[in-house]
């Protein structure tokens, strides 16, 4: 990542976009939700990317994250970011029942991680005891006051969501261009060529499926804080698996910010203008735009950006 | 070195490879012969992970190597070429000896990957992506690159000479004469060239139908009418 780029951006999360709308309450809600979304799409995207593996499962992942949370915080009362540490891991723990289906590939994969995704939030409904069932948590406690900066607010929930989602764009980055990223991209076409020279390919996918679910969990949880408020058919919502997925795809999977570029264009887009046209199923348009995109740049939008900008660049030389 | 003893590999009905059993020292080059189907591919899917033997044993420096994983096989020192190339796609010439070197010894050395190369007359193409701008000759120079960066102590090479022209098999025979030479590898090696075997082996094993048939130098191995009658047929031996 270089800085010339990397700062300005920083710069726009932190401080100009605060400044421009720190008081309006609808502009933050809207890019705190669009931020969790690229969260999860940045997860999502890791797991496709460097583990070759399709999900439809992550709704499972944030749920958990958000109930592991929540009920942490509610019945032993644990600091707030220690339980949302906790709803990664969580989530994390849970992801050790896919391990089998690791040696699926493709839509198979993809299939299993789906049915699998169901069974969590029939438990969360069923679990009555322990998650209050279909009736949900309610009044699960805010996000804390730290050094005086109250991040209950808007604003400390927007700073939250990017400050993650920034330093698990990182994380991704560190991953990608290390050795294990190398051959991670080697093992998609090529797993038995890793193999032989002594690459644990199967360790490897693991431990995506793990970071991926990790940081979906994590997101799941401050989620929990956020809206102070979970039943299993929000927490374990198709929407949790569907807008990431289409997040990224519109974004550009491949790319490091793609998933994230998507999430915030596809979900204030959708937001802001589609649900006012069409109050109910305004989710259409974005099922025919992800159509328009991959027909016309299956790369995404990232890269469809930055080849329009290097295209202008040449021109203007 | 390598130990194998009444090894057995079934595919459903079928014995691949049955009842085989070698023994290879250090420092030995061993010519591993037979017609088409006799269960050479398989013995070395066998010994390096790929397929499960249905019986026998096989041991490397002592250590009983079957239980072990694929990868954990190329840590110990086993590396192997594929027949048919299968470079890391998606990566250059150079990654895909980084990675191999990264993953097989557990660390990185950047001088012997360009040692490798030099070796190998790769360098020129270091930055080129492996599966699409590499000839048939400069792929299989891959394969031998990438089973040397994990720093092998047997290497199983599978028809790495087949298909390339004389001047280029040349080159490629003398490379692995100097490794064998200079590292001290044990090789073993499957080709069908019987003037090849001859001037690079100074034992050969003959397979057929998934037995072993014979096992000796070169001259005694060639003039053997069991094997003759395997390989040209019956009317000529």
């Amino acid at each position: 990542m270089k800085i010339r780029i990397v700062l300005p951006l920083l710069v726009v999360l932190y401080v100009i976009v605060p400044v421009l709308w720190g008081g309006d309450k609808y502009v933050l809600s809207l890019l705190v939700a669009s931020f969790t979304i690229a969260g999860v799409a940045l997860a999502w995207a890791l797991l496709g990317n460097l583990g070759g593996m399709v999900s439809f499962g992550h709704a499972a992942f944030f749920g958990v994250g958000s109930y592991t949370s929540a009920l942490l915080s509610m019945k032993l009362g644990l600091p707030i970011f220690l339980c949302i540490l906790m709803g990664g891991v969580g989530a994390t723990l849970i992801s050790t029942t896919v391990l089998p289906a690791l040696r699926l590939r493709g839509p198979f994969f993809a299939l299993a991680i789906l049915a699998y995704s169901q069974i969590f939030r029939i438990l969360a409904t069923e679990l009555e005891g322990i998650t209050g069932g279909a009736g949900g948590l309610s009044s699960i406690p805010v996000l804390p006051k730290v050094l005086g900066y109250d991040f209950s607010s808007k604003l400390g929930g927007y700073f939250v969501a990017i400050t993650i989602v920034l330093f698990f764009t990182w994380i991704y980055h560190l991953i990608r261009r290390s050795y294990y990223g190398i051959a991670l991209r080697a093992m998609q076409e090529s797993e038995d060529a890793t193999r032989v020279v002594g690459v644990n390919s199967t360790l490897l996918k693991a431990a995506m499926l793990f970071i991926s679910a990790f940081m979906t969990g994590i997101f799941g949880a401050f989620n929990s804080h956020y809206i102070n408020f979970l039943e299993p058919d929000y927490a374990f919502h198709s929407d949790w698996t569907i807008l990431p997925v289409v997040a990224a795809i519109f974004g550009g999977y491949r790319s490091l910010t793609g998933p994230l570029v998507g999430a915030v264009a596809i979900y204030l887009i959708d937001q802001s203008i589609f649900k006012n046209l069409i109050p109910s199923g305004h989710q259409f348009i974005l099922g025919a735009l992800l159509g328009a995109m991959v027909l016309f740049s299956p790369d995404g939008l990232e890269p469809f950006i930055s080849k329009k900008l290097r295209w202008g660049k040449r021109a203007a030389h | 070195m390598l130990h194998i003893e009444h090894l057995m590999v079934k595919f459903g009905g079928l014995t691949a490879l049955q009842d085989f059993s070698l023994k290879m020292g250090i420092h030995e080059i061993i010519g591993l012969v037979g017609p088409n189907g006799a269960g050479k591919t398989t013995l070395f899917n066998a010994i390096s992970g790929l397929v499960k033997p249905s019986g026998g044993r096989v041991s490397f420096n002592s250590t009983d190597i079957l239980k072990k994983p694929m990868y954990a096989r190329a840590r110990m020192g086993i590396g192997r070429t594929f027949q048919v190339p299968q470079p890391m796609s998606e990566l250059t010439v150079k990654e895909n000896l980084l990675v191999s070197q990264r993953f097989g010894t557990g660390k990185v050395d950047e001088k012997k990957i360009n040692e490798i190369l030099a070796f190998l007359n790769l360098s020129r193409k270091a930055g080129y992506n492996a599966a699409m701008e590499l000839s048939l000759s400069e792929l299989r120079a891959l394969e031998v690159g990438k089973a040397l960066a994990t720093n092998p102590r047997l290497l199983l090479l599978d028809e790495v000479l087949a298909g390339l022209e004389a001047s280029e098999k040349r080159i490629l025979m003398g490379t692995l004469t100097d490794l064998h030479e200079k590292y001290g590898i044990g090789f073993l090696i499957i080709e069908h060239d019987i003037e090849t075997i001859s001037s690079l082996c100074k034992r050969v094993c003959v397979l057929n139908f998934g037995e072993l048939i014979a096992d000796g130098t070169p001259q005694e191995v060639f003039r053997n009418p069991t094997v003759v009658k395997s390989y040209i047929g019956s009317s000529h031996a």
